[in-house]
């Protein structure tokens, strides 16, 4: 039995549920987070974000608006995440691992999230007393 | 690896964050939280309040930085000098595999 951490991007909760169903893994929890990744060191990763977001702010671009982008996107301040908690047999976790990484990736190569694998002791469904395995 | 699950008190986040990034621990989570300690809540006249509002820290570590990043809670989560009831509890439990998406690299 493993607990699947995964903090995603908050528009991708639609695909990742339908992938989790797909992958025969359809039970999860979510929460709304509020997290940060690793500070991004070079400052080339993120230039065509930056220029893209930049331009969204169109005539209203200044030296403010540049902070704030440059802060979202080198990750030096919390926004917001979706976090899933999967709970799943050891031998699905594989599959979890792929669905979730395949929906979840995207063209800005900082951001996309990470996924934790935690051991678990024991579960027990609420309805029927059932322990173990037989309760995921 | 390590996960770090840090019940502190929501106007320490802040600074907390801010410190465990200056010392090269950048990376967390962090969500609100209702809980309840040993204390059974607070009690204010004949009221108790036993869903007090905490942030819960989460952050996923390498076995050597762990005793770095609990000082650093301890230090920056307390109180005053000696630390008060409710400045909150940290959680450590094991990970055993961590991915990054958008790499699709093992490790953190």
């Amino acid at each position: 039995m493993k607990e699947i951490i995964a903090v995603i991007r908050m528009n991708k909760t639609g695909a990742t549920k339908k992938a989790l169903v797909e992958a025969g893994v359809a039970g999860f929890t979510a929460l709304k987070v509020m997290g940060r990744g690793k500070l991004v060191e070079d400052p080339s990763v993120i230039a065509d974000r930056k220029q893209k977001l930049l331009a969204m702010a169109g005539d209203e671009a200044d030296g403010e608006a540049e902070r704030v982008v440059e802060e979202f996107l080198d990750g030096t301040s919390l926004f917001p995440r979706r976090m899933f908690t999967i709970l799943s047999h050891d031998d699905d976790v594989e599959k979890v691992i792929k669905a979730v990484m395949q929906v979840n990736r995207t063209d800005n190569r900082v951001g996309d999230g990470k996924i934790f694998i935690m051991p678990v002791d024991d579960a027990v469904r609420v309805r029927t007393g059932e322990t173990g395995e037989a309760a995921v | 690896m390590l996960m770090i699950r840090a019940i502190i008190r929501p106007e320490k986040k802040d600074e907390m964050l801010a410190e465990l990034s200056r010392a090269g621990f950048h990376a967390a989570t962090a969500v609100d939280v209702v809980g309840r300690g040993k204390q059974k809540g607070i009690r204010i006249g004949g009221v108790v309040y036993d869903e007090i509002p905490k942030v819960m820290v989460m952050m996923a570590i390498r076995d050597e930085d762990k005793d770095d990043i609990v000082r650093l809670i301890l230090q920056y989560g307390k109180t005053g000098e000696k630390g008060a009831y409710g400045d909150g509890k940290i959680f450590i439990s094991p990970v055993e595999e961590a991915y990054t998406i958008s790499s699709g690299a093992k490790g953190l």
